[in-house]
C-alpha cells in the first residue's frame, strides 16, 4: 500500500476522499440504528431486508462495472511466481476484508444489528454474527462476479451460453415485470409488498441479517436455519472465489480456446459485400470492415457493449413505462435512445481498437478507409436494430401510423450520433481496457481524458439531435403532418451526418497519426 | 529518387522530449541504402522513441525524417509504401489467425488478393509458420507473434525494413531463418535498419552501426569504424559508460 500510495500520488487524493465521504456516512448509519431501535421487530426486518438487497446487489455489480482501479492484489500477478492458491488466499481474503468498503459495511451492519439488542442479549449477539457473516458474505460475492464475468467473457462457448441464459433471463424478466407492473408500481407494492419482502428475508443473500427477527418471534429454528444459510452462501462463495483464483494461478484467462482450422477470411473479404462502396469491396477498407467485424463477434469489449444497447430499451419498454404508468407513447422514445446510446458509445472506438492502430498507421494515409470500414461495421448491425425497434415500438404502442417519421427520425439519430463519435474517437480518444483485460474495466489514469472525451461527444451530440428529433416529437404530440419532415429529414440528416462525420474523422486520423498511438496506449 | 547517394533513410534534429526528458536529442543520421544498420544503446536510450519517429508512429516535436528522399511526414503517401516496419512492444491484433493478418497488412498496403495469397505462403513457410498459420494470433508465443509480425512488414516488398529488436524472443531455428530474410534483403538493395541489445548479433549481421545514450547519438558509422580495433562491446560500454556501483556479491556463491 504504501509503495503504491508513493509510486502513484493520485490515489492519496482518492483515498482522502475516500475517508472524508464515509466519516460524513457515519451520522446516517447511527441516525438508522436510532430509527431502527424505534421500530417494531417486523419493520426492522423489513428495512435490513430492503437495505441487505440492495447492498449485496452493489458489491456483486460495482467491482464488475469499475474494475481496474487498483490490480496489485489481481491473482493473475502472481501467476509467474508459482505460488499455491492455498498459500495466497489467507492473505487476498485479509487483504479484502480490510479494505475501507468493507470496513464501512462491517461498521453499517454491526452498527445497525446492534439494534437487536432490545429484544434480549442472545437475539443481540445473534445480530451482531449475522452481520459479521453478511460482511463476508458481500466480500465474496463481490469477488466472484468479477473474477468469473471477466473468465466467462474470455471464453467463446461460454460467452454464447451467457449471451442466451442473460437473453432469456432478460426475456422472462421483462415479461414478468410487464405483468406485474402493468397496474403501476405503486399498486403492485400495495398488492404484494409483504409476499415479496418475506421472500426475500429467507434467501440467504440476506438471511443472515434477518435471522434475529425469527428469534424475537420466537421461532429459534428459522434463525439457526437462516443463519446456517447464510453461512453456507458465503462458504459456497468462497470456495467459487478460491476457485477463480486457482484457475488465474495456472491458466491464462483470455485465449482463444484454441480456435483453430480458420481458412484465410480477410484476404478476398468484402469483394460481394453489398454493404460496401464499389471502390472500397477491393480496398484497404473492407480489410477494415472484416477484421473489426471479427472483434465485434469475438471480442468482450465489443459484446458486452452491444448486449446492453439491447437491454435497455427492453428495460424500458418492459419495466419503466408500466412501472410509471406512463402513456404508451412514450415506447416510441426507445429507439431513439437505443440509437444514440450506440453512437455515443463508440466516441472512444479508435482507442478500443488500440491492437490494430500501429499497423493502419505505418500502411500510409489510411484514414478513411480506416474510418470507413470501422464505422460500416457498427452501421451493419446496428441500422437493421434500430428499424426494427422503431417498427416493433410503434405497433406495440398502438401507433403504426408513426412509426415512419419514429424510424426516420432514429435512423438520423443514429447516422448523426456515430458521425459525431467517428470525429470525438479520433480528435479525443482515451486509454480503455486493452483487448483481453476486464471488458467492464476502466483504465487506471484515464479517468480525466475520458471525462474530456465523453463531456465533448455528449455535447456535440445533444447539440444536433434535436434537428431529428424535434420533427419527430411534433409529429407525434402536434401535428402527424410533421411525420414527413421526421421521416425525410432524419433519413437525409443520419445519412449526411454518418457520411460527412466518417470522412472528417478519416482526415482528422491521418493527420494526428502520430499522436494517436500515444495517447491510447 | 532511386539514386544510390540519396540515405535510404535521413534523419536531421529529430527530437522528442516527454517533460523533463529529452527521449531524442536533435538526432542526426543518415543510413545509406543497401546497408544492415544497427542502432545499440543502452535501455532507455532513445532507440523506440527514434524508430517510432522515422517510422510515423509517433509525431517528433522537431526535425524531419527521409525515406529515399521523401520527407516521411509531408509525403506520406510516398515515403510509407517504401518503409517495412516491426514495432516492439505494441501489441498487435490477435483476432485474426497468423495468415490472415499477413493478409490484412497486404490489403491495407493495396495489394491483390493474389499477389497477397502467394506471397503470404512463401512468407509463412520461410518462417516456419506453417503449422500455426491457421490458429489465432493470440494462441501465439512471443517468438511466433514476432516472426508474424516479421511476415506483415514484408508482403508489400520494402525497400527499407525498420525491425525493433527483431530477434527478441525467438527461437535459434526461427532466428537463423529471419537471418537468411534479411541478408539475401540487403543482397538485394534493400535496406535494413535493426535495434538490438545483442552486440554479438549486430556484428555478425550489421555493416554498419550507430550507438545511442541519452537520446544522442554517441557515434555512428560503419562498423569496423565505430568499434575501432576493438570489441563493439567494449567500445559500446566505453560510449556509454558503466557508472554501476560494484558491490561485492560473495553472498550468491552456493557454498
Amino acid at each position: 500500500m504504501r509503495h503504491l500510495l508513493a509510486r502513484e500520488w493520485w490515489r492519496m487524493l482518492v483515498l482522502v476522499a475516500s475517508c472524508v465521504w464515509l466519516v460524513t456516512l457515519i451520522p446516517g448509519v447511527l441516525w438508522g440504528r436510532y430509527s431502527l431501535l424505534q421500530a417494531i421487530p417486523d419493520a426492522r426486518m423489513v428495512a435490513l431486508t430492503t437495505l441487505g438487497f440492495i447492498v449485496a446487489i452493489g458489491w456483486a455489480a460495482l467491482p464488475v462495472l469499475i474494475a481496474g482501479g487498483d490490480d496489485t492484489l489481481d491473482p493473475r500477478r502472481f501467476a509467474p511466481l508459482g505460488v499455491k492458491v492455498s498459500t495466497i488466499m489467507p492473505g487476498l481474503f485479509v487483504a479484502a476484508l480490510i479494505t475501507l468498503p468493507t470496513l464501512f459495511f462491517a461498521f453499517l451492519w454491526l452498527t445497525l444489528a446492534s439494534s437487536w439488542f432490545t429484544e434480549g442479549a442472545a437475539i443481540g449477539a445473534l445480530g451482531l454474527v449475522g452481520a459479521a457473516v453478511q460482511t463476508v458474505s458481500c466480500v465474496a460475492l463481490a469477488k466472484v462476479t468479477a473474477s468469473w464475468a471477466a473468465r466467462v467473457f474470455a471464453n467463446r462457448r461460454a460467452r454464447a451460453v451467457a449471451l442466451i441464459a442473460t437473453g432469456l433471463v432478460v426475456a422472462a424478466t421483462a415479461y414478468v415485470a410487464w405483468r406485474a407492473l402493468s397496474t403501476g408500481l405503486e399498486k403492485f407494492f400495495e398488492e404484494n409488498f409483504d409476499r415479496v419482502i418475506d421472500a426475500a428475508a429467507a434467501t440467504p443473500i440476506v438471511s443472515a441479517l434477518t435471522a434475529p427477527a425469527s428469534a424475537a418471534a420466537g421461532e429459534w429454528a428459522s434463525a439457526w436455519w437462516r443463519l446456517g444459510m447464510a453461512v453456507a452462501w458465503t462458504a459456497v462463495l468462497v470456495l467459487a472465489w478460491r476457485a477463480s483464483v486457482g484457475l488465474a494461478l495456472v491458466t491464462p484467462v483470455y485465449r482463444s480456446a484454441g480456435a483453430r482450422g480458420r481458412s484465410d477470411r480477410i484476404v478476398r473479404a468484402g469483394r460481394a459485400n453489398p454493404l460496401l462502396l464499389r471502390s472500397d469491396r477491393i480496398g484497404p477498407a473492407a480489410a477494415v470492415y472484416a477484421r473489426v467485424a471479427r472483434a465485434w463477434r469475438s471480442d468482450p469489449r465489443y459484446v458486452t457493449g452491444l448486449v446492453s444497447v439491447v437491454v435497455m430499451p427492453a428495460a424500458f419498454v418492459a419495466i419503466i413505462i408500466p412501472a410509471f404508468d406512463l402513456d404508451p407513447r412514450w415506447a416510441l422514445a426507445a429507439p431513439f435512445v437505443m440509437a444514440t446510446s450506440v453512437g455515443w458509445g463508440r466516441h472512444n472506438d479508435i482507442a478500443y481498437d488500440s491492437s490494430a492502430v500501429w499497423m493502419d498507421v505505418v500502411a500510409g494515409r489510411r484514414g478513411k478507409d480506416v474510418m470507413r470500414g470501422r464505422f460500416t461495421t457498427v452501421v451493419v448491425w446496428a441500422l437493421p436494430l434500430v428499424i426494427l425497434v422503431a417498427l416493433l415500438t410503434g405497433g406495440w404502442s398502438g401507433h403504426w401510423e408513426l412509426a415512419p417519421p419514429v424510424t426516420g427520425a432514429a435512423v438520423g439519430a443514429l447516422g448523426v450520433s456515430l458521425g459525431v463519435a467517428a470525429v470525438t474517437s479520433v480528435l479525443l480518444p482515451y486509454r480503455v481496457p486493452a483487448p483481453g483485460e476486464n471488458p467492464f474495466g476502466a483504465e487506471v489514469g484515464s479517468v480525466g481524458a475520458g471525462l474530456v472525451g465523453q463531456l465533448a461527444s455528449s455535447a456535440a451530440t445533444l447539440l444536433l439531435l434535436p434537428f431529428v428529433i424535434v420533427p419527430c416529437v411534433l409529429a407525434i404530440t402536434v401535428d402527424s403532418r410533421w411525420g414527413v419532415v421526421a421521416t425525410v429529414g432524419g433519413l437525409g440528416l443520419g445519412a449526411v451526418g454518418f457520411v460527412y462525420g466518417v470522412l472528417v474523422a478519416g482526415r482528422l486520423y491521418d493527420k494526428r497519426a502520430g499522436k494517436l498511438l500515444a495517447a491510447i496506449r | 529518387m532511386t539514386d544510390a547517394r540519396v540515405p535510404a533513410m535521413a534523419l536531421r534534429g529529430l527530437t522528442k522530449i516527454y517533460g523533463t526528458l529529452r527521449a531524442a536529442d536533435a538526432i542526426d543520421l543518415d543510413i545509406p541504402v543497401g546497408s544492415f544498420y544497427g542502432v545499440v544503446g543502452p535501455n532507455g536510450a532513445g532507440k523506440t522513441t527514434t524508430l517510432s519517429m522515422a517510422t510515423g508512429l509517433l509525431t517528433p516535436d522537431a526535425g524531419t525524417v527521409h525515406i529515399c528522399g521523401y520527407d516521411l511526414w509531408q509525403q506520406p503517401d510516398a515515403a510509407k509504401p517504401l518503409l517495412g516496419v516491426l514495432p516492439d512492444g505494441l501489441r498487435t491484433f490477435d483476432r485474426l489467425t497468423g495468415a490472415e493478418l499477413i493478409s490484412y497488412a497486404g490489403r491495407l498496403r493495396g495489394l491483390a488478393p493474389d499477389v497477397i495469397e502467394a506471397r503470404r505462403d512463401d512468407l509463412i513457410a520461410t518462417l516456419d509458420l506453417g503449422g500455426a498459420a491457421r490458429t489465432l494470433v493470440m494462441d501465439y508465443s512471443a517468438g511466433m507473434a514476432k516472426k508474424i509480425a516479421l511476415a506483415c512488414a514484408l508482403v508489400h516488398a520494402p525497400r527499407v525494413l525498420v525491425l525493433d529488436e527483431p530477434f527478441e524472443a525467438v527461437d535459434p531455428v526461427s532466428a537463423t531463418a529471419i537471418r537468411g530474410i534479411l541478408i539475401g534483403f540487403v543482397a538485394g538493395g534493400g535496406t535494413v535498419v535493426m535495434s538490438s541489445h545483442v552486440m554479438a548479433l549486430v556484428e555478425r549481421l550489421c555493416t554498419h552501426v550507430a550507438v545511442v545514450g541519452g537520446g544522442r547519438i554517441l557515434a555512428a558509422g560503419e562498423l569496423d569504424a565505430v568499434r575501432a580495433g576493438s570489441e563493439l562491446e567494449e567500445r559500446f560500454v566505453e560510449l556509454v559508460g558503466d557508472d554501476r556501483e560494484h558491490r561485492d556479491l560473495t553472498w550468491l556463491r552456493p557454498s
